[in-house]
């Protein structure tokens, strides 16, 4: 048997970090937990120049299960990047929260963190379905780390309702292929599905259930009530952590399965994403409105930027490979700059709420006059988010445009275009009040030099990105099977 | 015996197992009605690989995953019940409420 | 070891009847050399270790679901002990260092659970 181990680097160094960071906790002294931090950060790092090392190669192992390539790669850094971010924000977290276990925490993390390394890499039904799975069972676990607060467990118990009926639907569809094709890997079901012309009925209802699976993941319309739940309850840096980084794992399972696998039925599920995008913003925008709390603010504002997201779906072809290139592209360069807005809209929230204890948004009332940093890197971020130049976000939500555009999607555009007017509503509603509404509380609000270095990097990296845009659309023109 | 029989059998389970996630209120026959629909899945699998290839057992093979991550799927959320559990003295999943809109 | 059809039943009976013997052996010696007490409580039906006193509708106490949590994940995490056995052959020490990195992993979760005092009974 031939184990290319040059190729599973990342993810056997990754395993062995999280093991390690799981054993030495059990074993150190109440008032020492605190190494945790340092140890998963290092060994991040570690992973992190591993997969670096592996940019550019074409690596194939595990009888085609396991592949190496420059989607691969690239997804593998955002995920590790995010990781590294979301780390910084929870050492500040924890510090506070002394009902949070340091270890079980980052373990958690890890674990979650080495499924997403894996779901990049994965191109067959079987690997994909147990990356999914890597990464969901930590994150119903630290959804409800904080084990004495009810609130924390509900959220919880609902996004673990919500995940594993997803899952059994995704597999029941899974098996329907396997059934259908006689193969899981990818490949092999995309030449199985060739030329078929007698499985209609059969493939519309298998691809109705995978995408109740992803669909799932990435928090689309009839599958994302769990969302405002669950970020609401959980600690506000599993927030972030299950927005950006298993959000985009959704999407690169999302992508693998119906472009390498599916691209053959693309007439098919091509109407499904145009509508399930469209449903998903314009709830995600419209509710969002209503919202008295930023962490639910933040929630329902993902879920819009996950329908803007899952709209390029809705032009792809089966046979014109330029389009599909090109979709892809715009989604990974929409996901890149997401990372680091949606990590630092979250990261903000931490900083403000861990020193007030407060989560309104009227409590935001004259930030600017408290803390002018925070103010204005939170004002970025909002600005980024809604699509408002000078910030990368503007640039994100054009390449999409572009992409609806070119493949004959106006109707499409139009819509999201619309629903980018509405959104700015409750974005700009936010930084009002920041800046122009007082409070009677003027206390600056002090933060830890990690989750400062967090919130810094962020807000460098979106408005640089904001004024070069070349600099993601290098990576995500990389980041592309075909 | 043959396939369309096991196939009616399998989708059968798997609506039984989806109307009690979807109309069972109590958190642990949830629980059980979930894997209910793993267990068709895994039905599904085997008779699909039986009827497809005589030697070649990928779907066998799906099927053992299946199990493995179907038992720690219900690790975890046993576990989180019983946190419920222990917090609010209750397992019916109508008086988790506390989080809304 | 008999050769053909029937030498291997004939493998087979030997086996069982060693199999026999020695349940029946320690049973019989065990009934020779213990001591007997009997007492009221001792003289109760077996039932995994409740009482079999009241209705049956009474609570159990919520330690036995942590127990039952760790035996339902490392039994059915077995499942690819099987497949394993029968390639095993084949395979070779491949298959044998990957399956013992495997058993260590799960070794590590049972390794947590003693370290945080699931495995007590209080």
């Amino acid at each position: 048997m031939d184990v290319n181990f040059e190729a599973l680097l990342p993810e056997l160094l990754l395993t062995l970090v999280a093991c390690g960071v799981m054993t030495i906790d059990l074993f150190l002294p109440k008032e020492k937990r605190g190494l945790a931090f340092p140890l998963a950060f290092i060994g991040v790092l570690a992973t992190l120049a591993a997969v670096l090392n592996l940019y550019g190669q074409n690596l194939t192992t595990l009888d085609g299960m396991f592949v190496v390539d420059r989607f691969a790669v690239i997804f593998k850094i955002i995920f590790c990047v995010a990781a590294l971010l979301v780390f910084a924000v929870s050492q500040a977290y924890l510090n506070d929260d002394k009902d949070v276990p340091h270890g079980e925490y980052y373990t958690m993390m890890l674990f979650s963190l080495l499924g997403m390394l894996t779901i990049a890499s994965s191109r067959d039904l079987i690997a994909i379905f147990v990356a999914l799975e890597m990464i969901s069972l930590p994150a119903f676990i630290l959804a409800g780390i904080r084990k004495y607060d009810i609130r924390s467990n509900e959220a919880a118990l609902k996004f673990f309702l919500f995940g594993v009926l997803s899952t059994a639907l995704m597999l029941f569809g899974m098996s329907l292929f396997y059934g259908l094709t006689g193969a899981t890997n990818l490949a092999d079901i995309s030449a199985g599905l060739a030329g078929r012309t007698d499985i209609d009925e059969v493939a519309l209802l298998a691809i109705l259930f995978l995408i109740v699976g992803f669909g799932f993941k990435v928090s689309a319309f009839p599958f994302q009530w769990w969302v405002p739940d669950t970020y609401e309850g959980a600690p506000i840096p599993v927030a972030a952590f299950l927005s950006v980084a298993s959000k985009t794992a959704g999407f690169v399972g999302l992508f693998q399965v119906m472009f390498l696998g599916l691209g053959e039925l693309a007439d098919m599920w091509r109407p499904m994403f145009a509508v399930i995008g469209i449903v998903t913003m314009t709830f995600g925008n419209l509710v969002a409105i209503q919202q008295k709390q930023i962490v639910r603010l933040l929630a329902y504002s993902s879920i819009a930027q996950a329908g803007y997201m899952l709209v390029p779906l809705g032009v792809a072809s089966a046979t014109d490979g330029a389009l599909n290139t090109q979709i892809i592209f715009s989604v990974v360069a929409y996901l890149l700059v997401y990372a680091f807005m949606e990590t630092g809209a979250f990261a903000a929230a931490t900083a403000f709420g861990r020193k007030t204890g407060k989560y309104l948004i009227e409590d935001y009332a004259g930030l600017f006059g408290r803390s002018p940093a925070l103010a204005v890197a939170m004002a970025a971020f909002l600005f980024s988010l809604a699509g408002i130049p000078p910030f990368a976000g503007w640039w994100a939500k054009f390449v999409i445009f572009k992409t609806l555009i070119e493949g004959d999607g106006l109707v499409l555009a139009v819509i999201m275009a619309l629903n980018t007017v509405i959104a700015m509503f409750f974005y700009l509603a936010v930084v009002k009040k920041m800046f122009v509404d007082k409070s009677e509380d003027t206390a600056a609000i002090a933060m830890p030099r990690s989750l400062a270095g967090a919130i810094g990097i962020a807000a460098i990296v979106i408005t640089v990105g904001g004024f070069l845009p070349n600099l993601f659309g290098q990576l995500a023109e990389n980041a592309n099977f075909f | 015996m043959p396939l369309n029989w096991v196939l009616v059998l399998t989708t059968f389970l798997f609506c039984v197992g989806v109307y009690g996630v979807l109309a069972r209120r109590n958190a642990v026959i949830v629980l059980m009605s979930i894997e209910i629909m793993l267990n068709a899945v895994n039905l599904n699998l085997i008779a699909f690989n039986g009827a497809l290839e005589g030697d070649r057992l990928i779907g066998q093979v799906f099927a053992l995953f299946v199990i493995a991550i179907a038992a720690a799927e219900l690790g975890v959320g046993l576990a989180i019940v019983l946190l419920i559990y222990r917090n609010s003295f209750t397992v019916s999943l109508d008086e988790v409420n506390l989080l809304k809109w | 070891m008999p050769d053909g059809y029937f030498g291997s039943y004939l493998t087979l009976a030997i086996y069982s009847l060693a199999m026999i013997g020695l349940v029946g052996g320690t049973l019989g010696l065990n009934r020779l050399v213990s001591p007997k007490v009997p007492g009221k409580e001792k003289m109760t039906t077996y039932e995994s270790g409740v009482d079999p006193i009241g209705s049956g509708q009474s609570q159990t106490t919520i330690r036995y679901y942590m127990f039952a949590l760790l035996f339902v994940i490392f039994d059915v995490e077995a499942v690819f002990l099987f497949p394993w056995a029968v390639v095993f052959e084949e395979i070779g020490v491949f298959a044998f260092v990957e399956m013992m990195i495997f058993v260590a992993i799960l070794a590590l979760g049972l390794l947590y659970a003693w370290r945080k005092k699931v495995l007590d009974w209080i």
